[in-house]
């Protein structure tokens, strides 16, 4: 393990806190504050992976998670972002995307092969003969992507959710996003602050150059940080990342806990009424020649090694830079004991002379106009330098090489928020020139490069987004514009991209291996613009989101084609930003279904549940799916289902009666008191949408049932159907309110005798009856005499809260019938054997109220009600294109369809709806919707399904209700 | 003959301390352990009502007056009333003997339809923040305020009536059949500071200390 810096005011890490992991079997250890990139780089790890496309050995280049680099596999789990994630005891970090290892990998020979992997070679080639494509497609399949994660496998870890609202919300915590924090929470505004980092501080955290007055920009960074940190409105979230923003100012992003954090990662949904962003800059890509081998890194990274990690990134560095921080990194390192050979400097000048005195007093060599061309070695061994018209060259040895091109801001957060960019000739950035309401740019992101700048550029923004909040700062706007006119501006930046190299291993994305060689050939096959080399290429469609490509993409493309202007502008970005683990969007997961009453008590009766809709149903009670014991008990003894999520309403006021004539198909003025009437409801297609029944329980006050998919939806719908008519009517959803038993079978009426203190024959109670009575005095009961099942049946409308207790009486009534539950499954079958449907399931999206048989509830006389569906009913009478409801058996004594199996001769003739193996009637019988010529008696039917691999099963279709079709049953 | 019992759809994994019988409701007044909060407390067993009227100026619920603006509440002894829409009110009612009921017909019992509960406590609006996107503490509202939307993607009603440190809380109805999971989501989200159940006293408390 390298020996670590301990004096240095800017470190992270505690070196006496030992943090063990293990790396290819072996352990290691790294200290606290590292994160699992610099541990490895602390115990000498140079190679962390093989890059995509060439297998390319790769080392550590940024430390923000730029590229995909050093992405590995820890804990099982791949393409972790180790420049990112906090080392924690235990890690287990293994190599991706390697046969061998890192530094010996068996597929490292794809370097040599590149000649043969051209831009888009995959689009024209293997496609000839066609029998190679499906061949190929595999092996490409199988080389996409890194890392491996098994299906089943399941995400280790607490994730969580926070949807928080703000005032003002700043992205990025450097020293222009908390100055607009502190600006903004000076006017009592609510302020979120979001630093991808752990901590606070940006650019000038890990900085010992004086800010001003004898200050260093690392003491600035600490009080600026204190002092956010003591305002009570302003939230800090460290370790948290920007990953989309969207309409309104919805800024969404995931926090990475700590240790003390009761979440691994936490999504983020933040609502703020204005933005302020100031996510600063990262370096640019310098591209030269082998410019990702390992031992090639960013100025920033290095000078991070150093400052916030104690490590020193090698022995003998020589510098590639195109701004002032690659010579403030060299003069740091210089001074921490790194040996500089030279510094090659693309500008000519415009270099600040203060640098430059102190590099000349330590021997350091700066040569102006140079630039690296080529890294040699696996590992940088040496480093060739030119000069940039390439006219002369040297070769210097070393193990590390410092390359930056310069500066370029991150537009990412803008870039979704739908702010335009536009190249400018001056910083050499594409800064924002319309941003979207209520966002503001801040910062060095804007080309700022003096600290007192930065920061007022910052409390400038701040003081904006208050505006947008409301508050009255118009006089500090202009005192800190004033302000700034006495600061300095943007600073001129380099325009320079690449050495004059032929490009063909000069890496402009490194996630891709996408080489400048590539670029050209795909602008020469007329790709000549960033969006579409992009594509074709590669260039920024990695892990990385672009951020190694970004901005040279566009850069590179106009310098190539010779244009006088750059009007190109960057590829687009979209969220996520930064990658984001599905894990994390799902958050806490919170199942949230409905439950009935009964619902713990039919668990414990071994009922086995499914989800319907927003409920869980018991659908079955016992492994028999067949449910032939339910069913039989049903048909012969009495059974109880559970009906509690049956749709139930209350309508009233003076109107309600209009209300229910204007949505339901029958004339709804002959519901009688005490008598239960079906109806069904449609929509302006004539399609049928909803069944039930309704009860009159006063003058313009009714109950009525819905299905249970429609409950959801039931008061809109009666709302909307009268939104023009002015009508004074109440709604009110008794859905959950009510459970429901349905008490059905030939002992019923025995059963509930033993309960209720009513008359319960059939002449006090008949079939199609409504009463209202209480049970022991207490609990108010509304009965319905019904026969869905086809069998003497009671529905029970029972409080919810007194549902158990209703259930048990009525078990140990029903004892001596040997009363069960029935399920789900088993209503299915007993009402399908009756002939009587379920809408959803004997109807789809174009079944109309006449194709399923239920015309004769039609009130078509009424024109005044206006109800909904008539006009198109009228014209669907003499249809004769539309599918007709069947009742089918088959043939042989065959078994049933399955649901869903399609009805053929030559052409597919209609469908299965429900079909079912009926233990009642001893034979597979079922229904169907089928064209009308095939709905008469008699007519065979051929049904085709899934993987029947031709084999077609046959029926005929018969007359329905396939059982009791007098139904005396129901009504005995 | 097996007593008649109603149940409550809000289940508590606490020990009740205390309990009472109340109109067939067995109601928690104390758990063990409640803690020093913040908590949950199950108030499924006191009435709400629905009242739907195109002239609620008239309607006097109660002996009080209506909130006239949706989203505004008013609190009278004990009740509490949420105006929703232009015809529509939620009453709750929340301390003291349970009232007569109304016996116009613009009035809907409607205690059966929904899991009621408050949450009080410091933190609340931190755990409410883990399960909503509405803003609790948005300074153009005044508690007693109510709120219709979504919490932990549910549909609920949830009335804020206080939002100071020291006294904050709120309460929250949804649909009774989201009970299990409702209940789940709240603990889950406030078990990192602490949420633990509480009987119906330490409610009453909190109340009468507003």
């Amino acid at each position: 393990m390298m020996n670590r810096f301990d004096h240095l005011p800017t470190l992270k890490i505690d070196g006496n806190t030992k943090i063990p992991f293990e790396y290819k079997g072996k352990e290691y250890f790294g200290v606290q504050g590292d994160t699992v990139a610099t541990a490895l780089y602390a115990n000498g790890v140079r190679m962390f992976a093989r890059s995509l496309k060439y297998h390319r050995p790769r080392g550590l280049y940024s430390l923000d998670g730029e590229c995909s680099n050093t992405l590995m596999e820890v804990d099982g789990i791949p393409n972790v972002r180790t420049e990112n994630t906090l080392l924690k005891s235990g890690m287990v970090i293994k190599e991706q995307n390697v046969k061998g290892s890192a530094a010996y990998d068996l597929l490292g020979f794809l370097d040599k092969l590149d000649w043969a992997m051209p831009a888009g070679f995959y689009y024209h080639t293997m496609h000839k003969p066609a029998m190679i494509w499906p061949l190929a497609m595999r092996q490409i399949r199988k080389a996409a992507g890194i890392g491996k994660l098994a299906p089943d496998f399941q995400m280790p870890g607490t994730y969580d959710e926070i949807y928080p609202t703000a005032d003002v919300c700043v992205l990025g915590g450097g020293p222009a996003g908390m100055s607009a924090a502190l600006a903004a929470a000076e006017q009592g505004l609510r302020v979120i602050l979001m630093e991808a980092r752990p901590w606070l501080g940006g650019h000038f955290d890990y900085r010992t150059a004086a800010y001003k007055d004898g200050q260093t920009l690392h003491d600035r960074a600490a009080q600026l940080a204190g002092e956010v940190e003591k305002a009570d409105n302003i939230r800090v979230f460290t370790h948290t990342s920007m990953v989309g923003a969207y309409n309104n100012n919805l800024i969404t992003g995931f926090q990475i806990g700590q240790d003390a954090d009761p979440f691994d990662e936490r999504y983020f949904e933040i609502r703020a009424t204005a933005v302020v962003v100031a996510t600063g800059c990262i370096e640019r890509a310098l591209i030269f020649d082998n410019n990702e081998r390992p031992g090639v890194m960013q100025a920033n990274c290095a000078l991070r090694l150093a400052n916030t990690y104690g490590l020193l990134p090698g022995s003998k560095a020589i510098f590639s830079v195109g701004h002032d921080l690659g010579l403030e990194a060299a003069l740091t390192l210089h001074d921490l004991g790194l040996a500089v050979a030279c510094i090659a400097d693309v500008r000519e000048d415009g270099q600040d002379e203060g640098l430059l005195t102190a590099l000349r007093e330590r021997g350091i060599t700066v040569i102006r106009g140079w630039v690296a061309a080529r890294a040699h070695g696996k590992q940088v061994k040496k480093a060739t330098l030119t000069s940039i018209d390439g006219t002369a060259t040297q070769t210097l040895d070393c193990d590390l090489l410092v390359a930056s091109a310069g500066l370029t801001p991150v537009t990412g957060a803008l870039t979704v928020a739908q702010a335009k960019l536009r190249y400018d000739n001056h910083t050499g950035y594409f800064l924002p020139t319309e941003l979207p309401a209520n966002m503001h740019a801040a910062g060095r992101m804007l080309g700022l490069d003096s600290g007192p700048a930065i920061e007022a550029s910052g409390r400038q923004a701040g003081l904006q987004a208050a505006r947008d909040c409301g508050t009255d700062v118009d006089a500090a706007i202009r005192a800190v514009r004033t302000e700034r006119e006495h600061l300095s501006g943007p600073a001129r930046g380099t325009k320079f991209v690449t050495a004059p190299v032929k490009g063909r291993k000069s890496f402009i994305c490194f996630d891709e291996d996408t080489t400048i060689k590539n670029v050209k050939q795909a602008i020469d096959k007329g790709f000549d613009v960033p969006e579409l080399i992009k594509r074709f290429s590669g260039a920024g469609l990695g892990p990385g989101q672009g951020g190694i490509p970004g901005h040279n993409l566009p850069l590179y493309t106009a310098k190539y084609q010779a244009l006088s202007d750059i009007t190109i502008r960057p590829t687009t970005v979209r969220p996520p930003l930064v990658p984001t683990r599905i894990a994390t969007y799902a958050g806490a997961q919170h199942t949230m279904f409905k439950q009935t009453p009964m619902d713990a008590m039919q668990r414990r009766d071994g009922g086995i549940f499914r989800n319907i809709g927003v409920w869980q149903r018991a659908r079955y009670f016992s492994e028999d799916f067949t449910c032939q014991a339910e069913i039989e008990n049903v048909r012969k003894n009495a059974g109880m289902l559970d009906g509690s999520t049956l749709g139930k309403f209350r309508i009233h006021g003076p109107d309600a009666l209009k209300a229910l004539q204007r949505v339901y198909v029958s004339d709804m003025a002959k519901v009688k008191a005490g008598r239960v009437k079906y109806s069904a409801m449609c929509n302006d297609d004539g399609c049928v949408i909803d069944d039930g029944v309704v009860v009159k329980l006063a003058d313009n006050d009714y109950y009525l049932t819905t299905s249970t998919a429609r409950a959801g939806q039931t008061v809109e719908w009666v709302r909307y159907h009268t939104r023009y008519d002015g009508w004074d009517f109440a709604l009110v959803n008794l859905t959950d309110s009510l459970g429901v038993i349905n008490l059905s079978g030939p002992n019923a009426r025995e059963v509930l005798a033993k309960v209720v203190d009513i008359e319960v024959t059939n002449e006090a109670f008949g079939f199609a009856e409504y009463k209202e009575f209480k049970i022991r005095e207490a609990i108010p009961v509304r009965a319905m005499r019904l026969g869905f099942v086809g069998e003497l049946s009671y529905e029970l409308h029972v409080p919810s809260s007194y549902m158990q207790s209703v259930w048990i009486m009525l078990k140990e009534a029903g004892k001596e019938f040997t009363i069960r539950n029935f399920g789900v499954e088993a209503q299915n079958v007993l009402r399908m054997e009756k002939g009587h449907i379920i809408l959803g399931q004997e109807s789809e999206q174009r079944t109309n109220l006449l194709d399923v048989g239920l015309g004769f509830l039609w009130d078509r006389h009424n024109a005044a009600a206006k109800k909904v569906g008539a006009v198109a009913l009228r014209q669907a009478e003499s249809d004769p294109s539309r599918l007709k409801l069947v009742g089918f058996k088959m043939e042989n004594n065959g078994r049933a369809p399955r649901d869903g199996a399609v009805i053929v001769d030559q052409a597919i003739r209609g469908y299965v709806c429900t079909a079912r193996d009926s233990f009642t009637l001893k034979e597979a019988v079922g229904m169907a919707l089928v064209d009308a010529d095939l709905a008469k008696v008699g007519t065979r039917l051929a049904f085709f399904e899934d993987e029947c691999d031709g084999k077609l099963i046959y029926g005929e279709v018969v007359k329905m209700p396939f059982y009791d079709p007098k139904g005396k049953r129901m009504k005995m | 003959m097996n007593a008649l019992q109603r149940i409550s759809p809000v289940g508590l994994s606490g020990t009740p301390l205390k309990t009472e019988a109340r109109d067939h409701w067995q109601v928690v007044l104390e758990y063990q352990d409640e803690g020093q909060g913040p908590y949950l407390v199950d108030l499924s067993h006191r009435n709400r009502l629905d009242l739907q009227s195109s002239d609620l100026a008239s309607k006097k619920p109660f002996g009080m007056t209506v909130p006239d603006i949706p989203g505004r509440s008013l609190m009278d002894k004990g009740i509490l009333a949420n105006r929703m829409n232009r015809t529509q009110v939620s009453l709750y009612h929340l301390d003291g003997e349970r009232p007569d009921l109304p016996a116009e017909p613009e009035y809907t019992d409607v205690t059966e339809a929904t899991l009621f509960i408050a949450l009080i406590g410091a933190p609340v609006f931190s755990i409410c923040e883990k399960l909503t996107a509405l803003d609790f503490m948005a300074p153009d509202r005044q508690p007693p305020f109510l709120y219709q939307g979504p919490f932990a993607h549910v549909p609920c009603q949830m009335v804020t009536l206080n939002r100071d440190a020291a006294q904050a809380g709120l309460v929250l109805t949804c649909s009774r059949g989201y009970g299990r999971d409702m209940i789940h989501a709240i603990m889950g989200a406030g078990e990192e500071f602490g949420l633990r159940p509480a009987g119906e006293s330490r409610f009453t408390q909190w109340f009468q200390s507003l």
